[in-house]
C-alpha cells in the first residue's frame, strides 16, 4: 500500500480538469468519481451536440469514438465554425450511449465520422448561431440582418453593441430551433480547412490522457480470461478449488459471451489474476474446428476456385475472349490473415448498480453495445450506459462488443464491478482477423491491348455482415467484392467472381475492410499486363480510365477525377525519372466506395541481401473538403504505415485451430527505422468531405510490390513481400 | 507479500506487493500513475518505458524486488509543467494519434537526447525502433525529436 497517496490523488484530479492548449478537455468518468458541476439551470441547449451556459462556456459533445483518427478535434471544428465560437472557450465531452444520445449514431466505422456528421454538426452550429442572433435582435429591437456572429459574440454592425453568447443564452433558449438554418459558404469557413492541432495532445504527452486501461471504479475486481486455446473449445472441467485457494483470488467463473468460451479468474489485483490464470488447468472439448489450419484452408480455396462462384460484376464475354485469346496471362495473389493488434489490448469495466448497468470500454460502438447488453441480459436499454474513454487504437477491432459482453457477464455472475483485461497474447491470438484470401486473375492480351480480365476471389467474409449469399444486392453493396466489383478500369470483357468458403476464424473489418486483398491483386496484375504490353504502368492506367464515369448501383466511379489524381501523384513523385540500380517506383490507385480517390507511388530500394526498403511514398488524394489538413495528412501517414506493416512485416497463421503468433515479436509491425518519407498532395475541393481513415491503406502493398518489380524484375504476389 | 521501497517522480513509496510484480503494475495499480502503459508485457513494444537514472528502461521487465531501493521517473514526472522539449515538440508537430504509445515514446526520446543532444537519423532509429506505434506516427515523431534536439542543444 502506498504511504503517501498525495501524487496519486493529485494526478486523478488533474485528469478530470486538465486544461489543454486550446480546448479544455473533459472525459466522462465513473459516476462515483468526481462529477462535473451540475449544468446551470438556464443553459441554452438547442441540440444534443452543444450547450452554452450563462457564464459563456460552450460545451460540445463528441459523438464518435476517438481512436487516433482525430474526431475529437475535427468534429468540434465543424460545430465551432458554424457557431462562430471562440475555439479557446470550448469544453469537450464525450457522448455516452443512451440518454440524450439515444437514436444518435455513436458507432465509429467505415471512415465515416466526418462524412456522417458534416451536415448534422454544421446544422447544429448554424441553428444555435441563428437563434442567438434572433435573441439579440429581439433584445435590441433591430433587424436581424444587421447583426453578425463573431468569436462567441453577437455584434451590431451599426451601433457596435455586442453581447456574448452566454449573455443571450436564456432568451435564445426560448426560441424555436430552426430546421434548415443557413449554412456558411466555404469562403466563410473559419476553422474548417485550417491546420488545427489535436486537442488531446497536451494530455497525451503528459500521461494524463485516460484510456480504458487506466480507468477504475470503487470496489472493482480484476479479471483475466482463459479463452479456449483452439477454435470451438468448450470447458469441461477446471481446477476451480486450487485456483480459488490462491490468496487474492475471488472467483473463477465460466464465460460464454466473448469471442470464445472461457474461464475467468477474478482477483483483487490484476497481477494476482494474471498469475492465478497460469495455475488454471482446463480440459476442453473440441470439434473439427480445432483442426483448422491456414495450409488446409488455402487448399480448400484453391479447390473452390476450380468451380463457379458468385458473379458480382459481368461485362462483355470474358469466357469467349479468354478461350480464343492468342495470349493469356494468369496469376494468383495471396493475402494472409492479419491481426489488428492495437497497442491498447482489449479491456472493459462493467458495474451493476441496483437496476442500472454501467460500462466503460474503448469501443467503436457504444450504441450497439448497449443494444446487445439489453438483448442478452434483458435490461431495458435506458438503464444501460456505455462510456467511451480514449481508445488506444481501434482499426475495426473495437467494432465488436465481445469484450464488453463478457465483462458484463462476469460482473453479473461475480456480483461486483469487474475490469476485464486482455494480455498481448490474448489479443493477438483472439481477434477478428482480416480474412485470408486468394485472388485468381486472368487476362486476354492481344493486339497491344487488354481484351478481358477475370478477377476471382476466394475467402471467408467478415462475420459482422452475416451470411453473404442470401441477399445479392446487400452483399454487393456491403461486402466482399470491394476492389473487384468496383474496379474503375474500362476493359471490354470483365468479370468479378467471389467464392465464400467458411472458416472458423472470427473475421471482421480490419482497416480498409475488403479493399486491401482485392486491390493488391488488381493493381499488381494490371502492372503485369502493362509489362506484357510493353506499356508504362501509369500511361496504361490513364488509357484504361479514359472514358465516362460509371454508375454501379449508385456507387459512382469517377474515372476522369481518378486520372487527375494519378497525374498529380506522378508529377510530384517524378514518375519516369531515373531511379538508379536496384531501385524502382511502383504505382497503384483506388476509389474507396465511390468516394475518396487515391493514387500512391512507392519508391523502393533492394539491398545486397535482397531486403526491401521503402524509401518514399507519394500520395495524391481527392476526398472533398478537407476539414483539418493536419489530421488528413496524419491519417494518410498512418494508413500507409498500416499498409506497409501488412506488405512487409507480419501475418497470422493458424495451426491446430489456433493462431501461431502471440505478440509483436512474431506478428511484427513497421518500426521507426522502416518508415519512409511520406508526401501528401490534395486536390482542392469544397464538396462534402469523404473518408480518409481507411483509403490510404489500400494502394500501399500493390505500389510497393510493383516498385519491387521495377527494381528487380521479380513479381511478388503474396504478402508479406519477400524476395 | 513483500514491502518494497521505491521513489517515483521524487516521491518515496513503500509498497506491499508480491515480489515478482512487474514495476509497471506497481506504478499503475499501486501508485495510480497510469501514464505508463501496458502494451505487450514482454519488453518488445516500449509502451511502459520509464527512466532509471536518466536511462530508458522497460518497467514491465523489472520486478518489484529488483526495483526495491531505486529511483524512477515516469511520464508524469518528466517535467513539472508538461514542458519538456520533447513534450512541447510532440504537441507542435502534432505527433499523437491514439496517443497510447506516446508516453513511452517520449520517455525513450528524452533519454536519447540526454546522452546525444544532436542525434542523426541513424541514432534516432537505433533508439526508437524497439518501440511500436500501431497508428504509425513515426514520420512526425522523427520531426519532433529533431525539433526538441534543436531546443535542447541551444
Amino acid at each position: 500500500m502506498t504511504t503517501d497517496p498525495k501524487p496519486n490523488r493529485r494526478e486523478f484530479i488533474r485528469n478530470i480538469s486538465s486544461a489543454g492548449a486550446g480546448l479544455i478537455l473533459a472525459i466522462n468518468l465513473p459516476r462515483s468519481g468526481r462529477a462535473f458541476s451540475a449544468a446551470p439551470a438556464k443553459e441554452f441547449a438547442p441540440s444534443a451536440y452543444l450547450s452554452i451556459s450563462p457564464d459563456n462556456k460552450i460545451t460540445i459533445w463528441v459523438t464518435r469514438s476517438e481512436m487516433g483518427q482525430g474526431v475529437r478535434t475535427a468534429l468540434p471544428m465543424m460545430i465551432a465554425d458554424e457557431l462562430e465560437a471562440d475555439w479557446k472557450t470550448i469544453v469537450l465531452k464525450q457522448a455516452s450511449s443512451g440518454g440524450k444520445f439515444a437514436g444518435i449514431r455513436l458507432r465509429t466505422s467505415g471512415s465515416g465520422s466526418i462524412y456522417g456528421t458534416w451536415t448534422p454538426l454544421r446544422t447544429a452550429g448554424a441553428a444555435a448561431r441563428t437563434m442567438l442572433k434572433r435573441a439579440a435582435a429581439s433584445r435590441w429591437r433591430v433587424p436581424e440582418e444587421r447583426l453578425r456572429a463573431e468569436n462567441g459574440r453577437i455584434v451590431d454592425k451599426e451601433t457596435g453593441m455586442r453581447l456574448t453568447y452566454g449573455e443571450l443564452c436564456e432568451e435564445a433558449a426560448g426560441l424555436p430551433v430552426p430546421e434548415n438554418p443557413k449554412l456558411k459558404s466555404p469562403s466563410e469557413f473559419r476553422y474548417i480547412g485550417k491546420r488545427v492541432l489535436r486537442v488531446d495532445s497536451p494530455d497525451i504527452v503528459t500521461g494524463r490522457a485516460i484510456f480504458g486501461q487506466d480507468l477504475s471504479v470503487p470496489g472493482m475486481k480484476h479479471a483475466v480470461i482463459e479463452h479456449a486455446p483452439r477454435f470451438g473449445g468448450k470447458p469441461l472441467k477446471w481446477n476451480e478449488e486450487q485456483v480459488l485457494a490462491i490468496p487474492g483470488v475471488r472467483t473463477v467463473v465460466p464465460v460464454t459471451l466473448g469471442i470464445k468460451q472461457g474461464i475467468a479468474v477474478v482477483a483483487d489485483t490484476l497481477w494476482t489474476a494474471m498469475k492465478a490464470r497460469d495455475e488454471l488447468k482446463v480440459s476442453w472439448e473440441y470439434g473439427t474446428d480445432a483442426e483448422f489450419s491456414t495450409d488446409a484452408y488455402r487448399t480448400s480455396l484453391q479447390e473452390a476456385l476450380k468451380g463457379t462462384g458468385y458473379r458480382t460484376r459481368e461485362e462483355g464475354d470474358p469466357d469467349t475472349a479468354l478461350r480464343n485469346s492468342r495470349k493469356t496471362l494468369s496469376a494468383v495473389y495471396e493475402y494472409p490473415f492479419q491481426s489488428h493488434s492495437p497497442l491498447e489490448t482489449m479491456n472493459c469495466i462493467a458495474r451493476f448498480d441496483k437496476d442500472l448497468c454501467e460500462v466503460w470500454s474503448g469501443t467503436q460502438t457504444p450504441d450497439v453495445a448497449s443494444i446487445l447488453i439489453s438483448r442478452q441480459f434483458g435490461f431495458p436499454e435506458d438503464k444501460i450506459t456505455v462510456h467511451t474513454p480514449l481508445i488506444g487504437g481501434g482499426f475495426g477491432r473495437r467494432l465488436f462488443a465481445d469484450q464488453i459482453l463478457e465483462t458484463v457477464e462476469i460482473a453479473n455472475s461475480a456480483g461486483v464491478p469487474v475490469k476485464v483485461f486482455w494480455t498481448r497474447a490474448d489479443d493477438t491470438r483472439d481477434g477478428f482477423f482480416q480474412p485470408f484470401s486468394i485472388c485468381e486473375m486472368k487476362a486476354s492480351v492481344e493486339d497491344g491491348s487488354v481484351k478481358a480480365v477475370t478477377h476471382r476471389t476466394a475467402s471467408s467474409d467478415h462475420s459482422m455482415s452475416g451470411p453473404p449469399l442470401k441477399d445479392l444486392k446487400r452483399y454487393i453493396d456491403l461486402l466482399a467484392p470491394w476492389g473487384a466489383y468496383d474496379s474503375p478500369y474500362l476493359i471490354p470483357a470483365y468479370r468479378a467472381e467471389y467464392f465464400h468458403i467458411d472458416a472458423p476464424v472470427p473475421t471482421g473489418p480490419w482497416r480498409a475492410v475488403w479493399y486491401p486483398q482485392n486491390v493488391f491483386a488488381r493493381e499488381c496484375f494490371l502492372d503485369e499486363i502493362a509489362a506484357e504490353l510493353g506499356k508504362d504502368p501509369l500511361e496504361f492506367r490513364m488509357e484504361l480510365l479514359d472514358g465516362p464515369d460509371l454508375d454501379l448501383n449508385g456507387t459512382i466511379i469517377r474515372r476522369k477525377a481518378l486520372r487527375n489524381v494519378l497525374k498529380l501523384a506522378a508529377a510530384k513523385a517524378g514518375w519516369g525519372s531515373p531511379t538508379g540500380a536496384r531501385r524502382g517506383r511502383g504505382i497503384a490507385c483506388n476509389i474507396y466506395r465511390g468516394a475518396s480517390l487515391m493514387a500512391q507511388i512507392a519508391e523502393v530500394s533492394v539491398n545486397g541481401k535482397n531486403e526491401i526498403k521503402v524509401d518514399r511514398i507519394v500520395c495524391a488524394v481527392e476526398c472533398g473538403q478537407v476539414v483539418n489538413p493536419l489530421g488528413l495528412e496524419g491519417q494518410i501517414e498512418s494508413g500507409i504505415v498500416w499498409g506497409l506493416s501488412a506488405a512487409l512485416k507480419g501475418e497470422i497463421t493458424f495451426k491446430n485451430g489456433a493462431a501461431e503468433q502471440s505478440s509483436y515479436g512474431d506478428f511484427d509491425v513497421l518500426r521507426m527505422n522502416e518508415m519512409p518519407v511520406v508526401e501528401v498532395f490534395t486536390v482542392p475541393s469544397t464538396e462534402r468531405p469523404q473518408g480518409i481513415g481507411e483509403p490510404p491503406v489500400v494502394p500501399v502493398a500493390p505500389a510497393v510490390s510493383n516498385a519491387v518489380f521495377a527494381a528487380t524484375g521479380k513479381r511478388l504476389r503474396k504478402l508479406p513481400l519477400r524476395l | 507479500m513483500k514491502t518494497v521501497s521505491i521513489t517515483v517522480n521524487g516521491w518515496k513509496h513503500n509498497v506491499e506487493a508480491p515480489g515478482d510484480t512487474p514495476l509497471l503494475w506497481i506504478i499503475r495499480d499501486h501508485l495510480g500513475l497510469t501514464g505508463t502503459k501496458y502494451g505487450c508485457g514482454v519488453g518488445i513494444c516500449g509502451a511502459c518505458t520509464i527512466h532509471e537514472k536518466g536511462e530508458a528502461v522497460r518497467s514491465c521487465q523489472i520486478s518489484a524486488l529488483e526495483a526495491d531501493g531505486s529511483e524512477f521517473t515516469t511520464i508524469e514526472g518528466l517535467s513539472k509543467n508538461g514542458d519538456h522539449p520533447c513534450q512541447k515538440a510532440w504537441i507542435e508537430e502534432d505527433v499523437s494519434q491514439c496517443g497510447f504509445c506516446q508516453p513511452g515514446m517520449i520517455m525513450t526520446a528524452a533519454a536519447l537526447l540526454e546522452t546525444n543532444k544532436k542525434p542523426d537519423d541513424n541514432a534516432i532509429d537505433d533508439a526508437m525502433s524497439a518501440s511500436v506505434c500501431r497508428c504509425g506516427t513515426y514520420f512526425r515523431m522523427r520531426k519532433a525529436i529533431k525539433r526538441a534536439s534543436e531546443v535542447m542543444s541551444k
